[in-house]
């Protein structure tokens, strides 16, 4: 079983990948994008969501700590939110400056946002929750996004 | 471990890096005027006073400040650490490189020692105050990944480059030269390019290439070992030039062989790229790792012939290596700072980052560099194309300048008006 680490890790490498294919197909026409765009948005939803209700809380819980590094990565996962609402909101009324616009902030934003969890977050998780983290990695696997 | 870089609040003011950013571009116009103004003889030879303050108003002014001003940014960021005081240091460090800058330019250029001493305190208070507080920060980080063992080693190479140019700066100063200087000169000026600039450029592309355009990541061995070998290397180089200076050029091979890896790994990840897009931070890339390569070679084959052409190597290798690369992280850094920061006051209605920079004007810029680079270059072997050469770079820097001010203008613009989850925008109006 990998870690937690790892897991969540793998899990940005799948979103980014979704996130190239979204541009990909975003760069032939913007109707062509719409299932792309709507899987990639789904699947960063996804994470969130894994982090938000099952690694997060746990670490909170563990640590105590629920005005630290969590509430700041939960602030940057609203605003990543708002991007990919944007995001969409372009893609509706099919303005492509728009979308490609949002598309990089939002890239820049996660990136910035993934390095801050791989080099930190996830490796202060793995020393507090190292003993639980099979059962934790389980929930996330098996979490239903709401 | 400490998460002061999760914190928002205490992730750097956006004024800390921005002021190293926008001068960097007006310290090359600086430059750009020097040599329009210079007679193309005198900037052949490399030891020409003219030269060297041309060459640290490039160095310094342009490559020293994006470098300071984007590490005060990515600490925090790739380390996870905070730079104490880092408000008060960048604008003291800041405001002490300018003025030491400037004197260390104009004293060398007219010859003026009390210029020069004032730039010899100057810049090396200036520049030991921030590269410091920098390592020092550094100390405390627990999961040292390659990127932050890359940074750790290219301060420290820094801080040699500073300490060795306080040297050779004070000889100018005070007009006495030690029979050591054009040894500490050699080592110098290929650890500053290569331990601190390179191996910096080295350390962030581990990291920024496979996330930011979701490029195959690099191999264990490279992220781990590369940066301890061209160390090694560029040790060689001092020792070899001290003691055994016929054999130094095999130093020279190693560092080169290793950068040459270095470049042709970023083409082919680049080539490998999973996200299509092609903006003009790529093109850069791609002209950066072209230079690289044409750089080295040449710098190896210099070797052979006395070392006669080492200024034309050091504008492929500085301008088209170096400033290529910086000038792209520019143009990524400064729309998403302000971007950024606008957002986290609760600013949402912000243009996107691509309406903060025009792309066609950072396209034209970009043209405009690389026939600079290729005029100065020609201009090496046939003097007449010095002048417009120099032009072409004023406009290109102009350019820059003028895009990366256009978004700091939007932050300011912006930051005048509300923010907009002031919640008095909801309010019912009544009829």
């Amino acid at each position: 079983m990998s870690s937690i680490k790892e897991y969540l890790t793998n899990d940005h490498r799948r979103c980014d990948e979704l996130f190239a294919a979204m541009e990909d197909a975003a760069n032939t026409s913007l109707e062509s994008a719409r299932e792309m765009t709507q899987s990639f948005i789904d699947a960063s939803e996804h994470h969130f969501q894994m982090e938000e209700r099952v690694m997060f809380a746990e670490f909170e819980q563990k640590t105590g700590m629920t005005e630290g590094p969590t509430a700041m990565m939960r602030h940057e996962h609203m605003q990543m939110r708002n991007l990919m609402k944007q995001m969409m909101e372009a893609l509706e009324v099919n303005n492509k400056d728009k979308f490609f616009g949002f598309s990089e902030t939002l890239m820049i934003l996660m990136q910035q946002h993934n390095m801050k969890e791989e080099q930190m977050l996830y490796t202060m998780a793995q020393q507090h929750l190292s003993a639980e983290s099979e059962r934790i990695i389980e929930m996330m696997d098996s979490m239903i996004t709401e | 471990m400490e998460l002061t870089g999760l914190n928002a609040d205490q992730a750097p003011p956006i004024s800390a890096p921005l002021r190293f950013f926008l001068t960097a571009p007006l310290f090359a116009i600086f430059a750009g005027f020097l040599i329009f103004i210079s007679d193309a003889s005198v900037l052949t030879s490399r030891f020409a006073p003219e030269s060297i303050a041309i060459a640290h108003a490039l160095t310094i002014g342009f490559l020293g400040f994006v470098m300071l001003g984007a590490m005060t940014q990515m600490l925090p960021v790739l380390a996870g650490v905070k730079i104490y005081k880092v408000k008060f240091i960048t604008t003291f460090a800041h405001t002490l490189l300018v003025v030491g800058l400037i004197s260390m330019v104009f004293g060398l250029y007219f010859s003026k020692q009390t210029l020069n001493s004032l730039a010899l305190i100057s810049l090396s208070i200036g520049f030991l105050s921030i590269l410091f507080p920098m390592l020092f920060a550094l100390r405390k980080v627990e999961n040292r990944s390659p990127s932050v063992k890359a940074i750790t080693v290219s301060l420290s190479f820094a801080i040699a480059v500073v300490l060795m140019g306080a040297d050779l700066l004070s000889a100018y100063a005070t007009g006495s030269f030690s029979d050591y200087h054009s040894i500490i000169a050699n080592v110098h000026s290929v650890w500053g390019v290569f331990g601190f600039a390179g191996v910096l450029i080295i350390g962030v592309a581990f990291q920024v290439l496979p996330m930011f355009y979701v490029a195959p990541r690099f191999k264990q061995f490279c992220k781990r070992k590369v940066v301890i070998l061209i160390s090694v290397g560029l040790i060689l180089w001092l020792v070899f030039n001290l003691f055994v200076p016929q054999i130094a050029y095999l130093a020279k091979i190693w560092v080169a062989l290793f950068f040459w890896a270095f470049a042709t790994t970023v083409w082919l990840k680049l080539n490998n790229r999973r996200r299509p897009i092609s903006d003009v931070t790529v093109w850069y890339w791609r002209a950066s790792t072209i230079f690289m390569t044409l750089g080295l070679f040449s710098w190896v084959f210099n070797s052979m012939i006395n070392d006669q052409h080492i200024v034309v190597v050091s504008i492929v290798i500085g301008g088209g290596f170096i400033l290529s690369i910086m000038m792209g992280m520019l143009y990524k850094i400064v729309p998403f700072l302000v971007w950024f920061h606008l957002n986290a006051k609760g600013y949402m209605n912000i243009p996107t980052m691509n309406e903060m920079i025009d792309k066609r004007s950072a396209k034209i810029q970009f043209v405009f560099f690389i026939l600079s680079l290729i005029g100065f270059t020609l201009s090496y072997f046939e003097p007449s194309f010095l002048e417009y050469s120099a032009f072409l770079f004023i406009i290109s820097m102009t350019i820059l300048e003028y895009n990366i001010i256009n978004p700091v203008l939007i932050y300011l613009r912006t930051i005048k008006t509300k923010p907009d989850f002031d919640m008095s925008a909801f309010t019912m109006e009544s009829k």
